[in-house]
């Protein structure tokens, strides 16, 4: 019994030594060597992602050709969920990082009104500004404000397994509804499950990028525009309910999340997917026959428009705010390198994403990567997805919505109801 | 107890045996086949484990454990997640001893009022703290410090290790310290001498409890610290999350990989434990 | 039998500092916070306007919320009624040191020192409609109607999640053990010697003799289940339709959604509903047992 207390008293001495060790330590990152600015970055481009490797050199070649005046210190926060979590706290209590990663919807673009982001409205301009794509930039302006600097985005063409296709006696992407229907028939005759779906995850990924489509396709280039209280929403919604129906989809659609979705794609049980660039890695690494298969499209026409894809900015850039001005320089100067045009190509090639700057892919670019650049300038137009017009709130209740309509619980009205009462 | 040895085989005895052993049992697989489960996993590609999660691996992926322990810092990791998980421990253990000795042998105004008003704590949800906590956490200046850690798992786990150590010191008999307080035992002697040895059953349940939370936890860990240096096992688990895929396989290594050297901790302290928990106690 | 001299009067407040400081900091500071934001519409970085209690009347006319908090209470008799029942069912097993009790003990903790995470992923692939292991298992035996996706069917979500946690049975089962086998033998040994059988001696020694640490593990078991959280988030995320939804999904939820006010208005009304359930603890239970103390 006295061994407990004195082991737990000598624990106690060790640990309170090895906490005081690391405790002093907290000035190892923050000593400058006089006038050094040591920016904080957290993100989530660490680990196993496939950006975190180009991160990772892009970081050390700045820091090294600017030794002794700026500094950029990576905070890795893989989970995206806890790093959201965390960013939001640090806003809500004035406290932003000094760079980090930001991304853009109605709920996060509230931080504009604030003091707490750094304003680049006066920094974009003339070439910096010309080697964006402008869309970008002006969809990252808000009243008159520009807060973050547009830099990864996202293309979420139909995709589709060409060989599966084959097998069921499709010969070319249906480019009607009703010819969608038809394949369908046809897969299942051969066994095949048409497509992946997913009500799960917080934002049920693949059927709201599909429900993005479609709407497109109902609405055009200005379908957002329109209320929540729109009819055309109740019919986007029959449609996306069809997707769900009479065996269209796996039967772990309901409730399964990406690994479901995205796995079912990979082993080959499904005909198509949605899912944008980045996912490129992944499929060559884990599924490299559905990889080379795999094929781009845009959705069947269901209403008067056609051939568009979906275009969203996945990740933006922003900063902090400051009063110091060296300390603002060197932000700004870390922006203007993370988007030069031949390191977001460098960056671009090895992860496989795209990006708002513009830039031409190397000849051994992923061959699939070429199909989505292909993909986005054939679209007649674009438009952002669901996720990127609505409050957080609506889309976390897209998937439990659609799921009740999924499971006959809901009509498609009902459906839309419960995205509007959630407003 | 050797009693079982007199009885006789009645039939009613024998379905007796034959249910425990069914309840000992379910649990059993409802507890092992997990970590067998986990261990057969780690091996796998993550294809393989969406698709066919119950089979044997192909191919065993030994890859998975060369990227475990590839990712910077796992040892580091652990050793913080003990560090802070022992010393919100030991701190929690000496800040709940210390008020559950006042509660339970003192009378004073608003006595009881306080002590609900604690074990009130218990009910409060722990992600609605995020925003106070990091505002306190920079303020009280130690925001990416393990301190950050320790001081935020003792304070939460203060409700349920006061309910748990002042319920064990209520039953501790006054006559205990009669005698010492006749001997001129002051305050202080009573507590460290007498009442706390006694309160070992208590302490190590409660200990159990937060060294457990602090072990597992994550969504503080994650909140009140930046450098890796500071950084514990949860958040290197995590590690093999990203934006739009996450790597089970090589997660469940890396699980695996922590999970021995806890194992082994666990085993080796829980005799400990138990001996703590039954000596001391009122036995005859 | 306190001397209340000064220097009594110095100790007491010496030994309360410590947790009164630490306490003052971590619970009332943010709890007087949360419930000064559940008055208001906030997004953390506007400045925030005043509502009153417009979002508890709000959430009372909100379907999900009405539905998380009666699954919360779900959670609660499941939690403090099942789960402690099977805990106390297995601790009086093992009280009796059957064979291999020690290695059982430990092996019924582990689950409680690995990751939730691994587990909840475990189960979501057993629970999985098209691969799972139940699936397969029902259609190897010929039962393929009785097949289901378990965690995404309105009448099979919930108790799915409710399975995967109650039989986790480690953390209350060692502190139930440790109090029975404090019981002395001879007590026992008396009621054999009487003719007393094991079920009798369980339910005339044992269970009174434990009352105290078993109100106290219900009241324990019945809080967290109010606070239940992690396994939903982990296997449903509240679906499917918010059928399996918790207050405190839906708190996580209002505050990735920068609704600060509203998150906090459901704290507010956590605390209050776990506080209504200890004092109606108090009242049924806490009066025939004079040890715990939730219930003086």
């Amino acid at each position: 019994m006295k061994g407990i207390v004195r082991s737990l008293t000598v624990l106690l001495m060790v640990a309170l030594a090895f906490a005081m060790a690391s405790c002093g330590g907290k000035e190892e990152v923050a000593v400058e060597e006089a006038g050094e600015v040591v920016l904080s970055f957290p993100t989530f481009w660490v680990g196993q992602d496939s950006k975190s490797g180009p991160l990772a050199t892009l970081l050390e070649t700045f820091n090294n050709e600017n030794a002794g005046e700026i500094k950029v210190v990576l905070e890795p926060n893989p989970d995206t969920d806890g790093y959201r979590d965390k960013l939001n706290t640090q806003l809500s209590s004035g406290r932003a990082p000094d760079i980090f990663v930001f991304n853009p919807d109605p709920t996060t673009f509230q931080y504009y009104e604030s003091d707490v982001l750094m304003d680049f409205t006066d920094d974009m301009t003339g070439a910096w500004r010309d080697s964006f794509v402008e869309s970008y930039v002006l969809d990252s302006t808000k009243n008159g404000q520009l807060k973050s600097i547009p830099y990864e985005i996202g293309i979420t063409p139909i995709w589709y397994n060409s060989d599966l296709m084959a097998q069921a006696g499709v010969s070319a992407f249906p480019e009607t509804w009703d010819d969608f229907m038809d394949a369908a028939e046809k897969l299942k005759a051969a066994g095949i499950v048409p497509g992946s779906q997913m009500t799960g995850g917080s934002n049920a990924w693949t059927s709201m990028l599909w429900f993005s489509h479609i709407m497109g396709s109902l609405g055009g280039p200005d379908v957002w525009s329109k209320p929540l209280t729109d009819p055309i929403y109740v019919e986007g919604a029959e449609y996306l309910k069809m997707l769900y129906a009479d065996g269209n989809t796996t039967r772990d659609a309901v409730g399964g999340d990406a690994g479901v979705s995205g796995g079912h794609y990979m082993a080959g049980d499904t005909a198509t997917f949605i899912n944008g660039p980045w996912y490129i890695g992944r499929i060559r690494g884990d599924a490299p026959e559905v990889h080379a298969a795999t094929r781009l499209a845009a959705a069947p026409q269901i209403g008067e428009y056609s051939g568009h894809q979906i275009g969203f900015m996945l990740s933006n850039l922003a900063a902090g705010n400051t009063d110091d001005p060296r300390r603002r320089d060197a932000v700004v100067k870390f922006m203007k390198y993370m988007t030069e045009p031949d390191n977001v190509k460098m960056v671009s090639e090895q992860a496989g994403s795209l990006f708002a700057v513009k830039f031409e892919l190397g000849a051994d670019a992923d061959p699939l990567q070429r199909e989505f650049v292909r993909a986005a300038s054939d679209a007649s137009f674009a438009i952002g997805h669901f996720q990127s017009q609505v409050d957080v709130s609506v889309i976390q209740e897209f998937g439990q919505a659609l799921a009740a309509m999924a499971l006959d619980e809901a009509t498609p009205e009902e459906f839309v109801q419960m995205l509007i009462d959630v407003q | 107890m050797s009693i079982v040895a007199s009885r006789t085989n009645t039939p009613a005895r024998i379905v007796g045996q034959i249910a425990k052993w069914l309840v000992l049992g379910f649990f059993f697989a409802f507890t092992f086949l997990p970590l067998v489960w986990l261990l057969i996993s780690s091996f796998k590609t993550n294809l393989e484990l969406q698709m066919r999660p119950f089979a044997l691996p192909e191919t065993w992926q030994f890859i998975n454990y060369v990227k475990a322990v590839s990712i910077s810092g796992l040892p580091r990791l652990f050793l913080n997640s003990i560090l802070v998980s022992s010393m919100s421990t030991a701190l929690a253990m000496l800040v709940t001893s210390m008020a559950g000795f006042v509660f339970s042998r003192e009378s004073f105004f608003f006595r009881q009022g306080l002590l609900n008003l604690i074990l009130a704590g218990v009910l409060v949800p722990i992600i609605a703290l995020m925003a106070p906590y990091f505002r306190l956490t920079n303020a009280l200046g130690i925001y990416d410090s393990l301190w950050a850690l320790v001081f935020t798992y003792t304070a939460i786990n203060i409700p349920i290790s006061t309910f748990l150590i002042y319920g064990f010191m209520k039953t501790l008999p006054a006559e205990l310290e009669e005698a010492a307080i006749i001997d001129g035992t002051g305050f202080f002697g009573r507590y460290w001498r007498i009442i706390l040895p006694l309160t070992k059953p208590g302490m190590v349940t409660a200990g159990t409890f937060v060294f457990l939370f602090s072990w597992n936890e994550f969504i503080y860990a994650l909140l009140l610290t930046s450098r890796p240096a500071v950084r514990t096992l949860q958040l290197g688990i995590r590690f093999f999350n990203s934006q739009f895929f996450t790597d089970y396989t090589s997660m469940f290594a890396a699980i695996v990989l922590t999970m021995l050297p806890t194992i082994i901790i666990y085993v080796v302290l829980h005799e400990q434990i138990i001996k703590g928990m039954t000596s001391g106690a009122l036995k005859g | 039998m306190a001397i209340k001299s000064r220097m009594n009067k110095f100790w007491i407040l010496l030994f309360l500092a410590p947790i009164l400081i630490l306490f003052f900091a971590y619970f009332v500071y943010p709890l007087g916070f949360i419930f000064v934001t559940s008055t208001v519409e906030w997004n953390g970085v506007s400045t925030p306007k005043f509502v009153g209690l417009q979002h508890f009347v709000n959430n009372f006319q909100n379907k999900t919320f009405l539905l998380s908090v009666r699954n919360n209470f779900i959670w609660l008799f499941s939690n403090g009624i099942l789960q402690i029942g099977m805990a106390a069912l297995v601790a009086l097993i093992l009280a009796r040191r059957p064979k291999f009790w020690r290695s059982l003990r430990t092996v019924y903790f582990l689950p409680n020192v690995i990751s939730q995470v691994a587990i909840a992923m475990m189960w979501a692939a057993l629970y999985n409609a098209e691969y799972g292991a139940i699936n397969q298992f029902l259609v190897a035996v010929g039962l393929e109607q009785l097949t289901h996706n378990w965690l995404g069917e309105f009448g099979t979500a919930l108790p799915a999640i409710i399975v995967q946690q109650i039989f986790y049975i480690g953390y209350f089962m060692i502190i139930i053990l440790a109090s029975v086998m404090t019981i002395p033998d001879s007590l026992y040994e008396a009621a054999e010697i009487d003719g007393a059988n094991t079920i009798q001696q369980e339910w005339h020694i044992t269970l009174p003799m434990t009352k105290d640490i078993l109100v106290t593990a219900m009241t324990l078991a019945m809080a967290y289940g109010l606070r239940h959280f992690e396994a939903t988030f982990l296997l449903t995320n509240g679906g499917p339709a918010n059928r399996t939804s918790v207050l405190g999904i839906l708190l996580y939820k209002r505050l990735s959604a920068l609704k600060y006010g509203q998150a906090s208005s459901i704290s507010t009304t956590l605390v209050i509903l776990g506080l209504i359930m200890i004092v109606v603890i108090r009242s049924t239970i806490g009066r025939r047992s004079s040890a715990s103390d939730l219930t003086q």
